[in-house]
């Protein structure tokens, strides 16, 4: 059921392609403490606590190759954010092998950190108080990024991100297209080869967005940095991303493009039929009506086990036609359904 | 070395923004420095002689409690705290800069600001106002910088080892209360060690706190001379140290079973 990562995308053969990220067999377990209702319980727990395991990533593995820009996919508490905590050297797993660019990032934690870049849709690297050129200088010390390069990354910003529009204005009176741009700027400033997105996209709207997905696609493109990129938007992912990765209950339950993720379970598709007069409800062979409004009706059938062809064919052959389209589900519904079970989509998609 | 310079600047940044509460600040300290004064001066007027050194000692060593104050209050232990509850501690960790380094780079260049903004001006008012002594000769004064540098680092560790909590519990808010009351009661800051009761003295002699406003304000005023002095120095010197290591290897603990809020 789950597609190998290692026979989707095959590490061998060119030399030119290099691994950036590294994970076999990860697991991080988390230890929650058992919380008791009642003043005597509670008082308890300071003497004697009981805790609970909990996996937040349980045994996952997965290579991701130089400039490859992935969507990293999955329900609240999949065991996304861990993931990416764990690349970042902040959390040290429980068990497992995981590798950035040849480092292993909770030892060589510095020389790691230099390599990546993150953005965090709910929390800022910026300092809340001072204007953002300030934390970008900050940051330019702290990343000992060289004055030459912070000047050229400065100017790439002000045409990509139109960083002079709010480069002066602290960070906490940003508007939060501007402060996620302003993030954008602070992740990248020290030119690094990968760059962690952790659901950027939450609360900004459609103009902003679409400029901070061009953004990414062109640093992707042009500088080869890999990108991962956790969201719950599956426009960010249809737009910008070559493959995906669905995690759900700390295992990966999906690793491979969209199109293979299309063929596989999108198998459903929707006819729709506008005809030139009222007409009564009828039944269409291996399709269901499944809404009838004013002259229009809907039909829905799997791909593989009748063609549009054959079923227009028979619609028209009954009623005449004057408008019709074919619906393929929009990707949100295809990950939904994964996201919901896969034993009844396996099923489904089976030919 | 040039991170501790950029914090300071940043922390220029930071307070430019809260002009209103620079201002606070300076008042806050005037009010503390007349009131400490005023309380000595009545008192010496009451029973002069019982506190074992004179009025303008006395003035001057709870006058400059009060100056200290306003730039040595900068401990990591708030931003710690905050950073955690907001979860934003992440961008911190993912830094390529050691978290103790950091912080102590952070909290240096607030408390270099802090001095150069707030405590030069309360230091002119404390001379101008409130007889405050300078110290008898050169050396004094240089054994006072070297004190206060290691008194520094004592309440600055202490902090690191109070936020590295936050780490754990998630919320230090109600210990913080404790602890502040603590530093400034055992460290001297308004009532010098040698008048509290011989219990409570043995006690703040052993902890580490004097090391903060005891010791080098007693160097100032001169109750701390030659031998006295250098011994006292020493005491923060192995304090300073003992905090250091305690402070790195908590924070390796602390580190190692890390769970981040809201993870």
């Amino acid at each position: 059921m789950v597609a190998s990562p290692s026979a989707t995308y095959p590490l061998a053969a060119l030399s030119t392609i290099i691994s950036m990220i590294h994970i076999e067999h990860l697991t991080k377990d988390y230890r929650r403490l058992v919380r008791k209702e009642g003043f005597l319980s509670s008082l308890r727990t300071l003497f004697s606590a009981e805790y609970t395991t909990i996996h937040a990533v349980n045994d996952i593995t997965f290579h991701i190759n130089e400039g490859e820009l992935v969507g990293y996919i999955g329900p609240n508490g999949a065991g996304k954010s861990t993931t990416l905590k764990v690349l970042s050297g902040i959390l040290v797993p429980t068990s497992g092998r995981v590798e950035v660019n040849g480092l292993v990032p909770h030892k060589d934690h510095n020389a790691n950190a230099r390599q990546i870049g993150a953005v965090f849709g709910q929390k800022t690297q910026l300092w809340w108080d001072v204007p953002v050129i300030e934390s970008l200088r900050l940051l330019r010390d702290i990343y000992k990024v060289p004055e030459a390069q912070f000047k050229r990354n400065l100017s790439l910003f002000d045409d990509l991100l139109d960083l002079h529009e709010y480069q002066n204005t602290p960070v906490r009176q940003l508007s939060l297209g501007q402060r996620m741009r302003a993030d954008m700027a602070a992740a990248l400033l020290h030119n690094p080869r990968i760059l962690f997105l952790d659901e950027p996209m939450i609360g900004v709207d459609v103009v902003a967005k679409d400029r901070l997905r061009t953004f990414i696609k062109e640093i992707n493109r042009d500088q080869k940095v890999t990108v991962l990129f956790t969201t719950h938007d599956m426009g960010d992912i249809e737009k910008i991303c070559s493959r995906i990765m669905i995690i759900d209950h700390g295992q990966i339950i999906y690793d491979g493009s969209l199109d293979q993720i299309r063929a596989r379970y999108g198998t459903k598709r929707t006819l729709v039929v506008e005809f030139e007069g009222e007409v009564p409800d009828f039944e269409a062979p291996k399709a269901a009506r499944v809404k009838s409004e004013g002259r229009k009706k809907w039909f829905a059938f799997n791909r593989f086990e009748t063609s549009p062809s054959y079923l227009i064919a028979h619609i028209s052959a009954r009623f005449p036609i004057i408008d019709l389209t074919v619906e393929e589900p929009e990707i949100e519904e295809i990950v939904r359904t994964i996201y919901r079970g896969q034993a009844e989509t396996s099923e489904a998609a089976s030919p | 070395m040039k991170i501790f310079w950029s914090f300071t600047r940043q922390a220029f940044h930071n307070t430019v923004i809260y002009r209103f509460e620079f201002w606070l600040r300076l008042v806050s300290a005037f009010l503390w420095m007349y009131s400490i004064q005023w309380v000595w001066r009545t008192l010496y007027t009451q029973r002069p002689g019982a506190f074992g050194v004179s009025l303008e000692q006395m003035v001057t060593y709870g006058v400059l409690g009060m100056v200290l104050e306003t730039f040595l209050d900068v401990g990591p232990e708030w931003y710690m705290a905050t950073q955690v509850r907001s979860g934003a501690i992440d961008t911190d960790l993912m830094k390529p800069l050691d978290f103790h380094v950091h912080m102590l780079a952070r909290s240096t260049g607030e408390m270099l600001f802090s001095l150069g903004v707030i405590s030069i001006p309360a230091l002119l008012i404390g001379y101008t106002l409130f007889d405050l002594q300078l110290p008898p000769d050169v050396s004094t004064g240089l054994l006072f910088g070297i004190s206060l540098v290691l008194g520094y680092l004592v309440l600055f560790h202490l902090g690191f080892l109070l936020g590295s909590l936050a780490l754990v519990t998630l919320d230090i808010r109600s210990i913080s209360w404790a602890y502040y009351s603590l530093v400034s009661f055992f460290a001297g800051q308004m009532v010098p060690l040698w008048l509290f009761p011989q219990f409570l003295r043995v006690l703040a002699e052993a902890l580490p706190f004097k090391s903060v406003y005891y010791i080098p304000m007693s160097i100032y005023i001169g109750t701390f001379t030659g031998a006295a002095a250098l011994q006292a120095i020493a005491f923060q010197a192995v304090w300073a140290v003992v905090l250091l290591l305690i402070s790195r290897w908590a924070w390796s603990r602390v580190r190692a079973r890390l769970v981040v809020q809201g993870g």
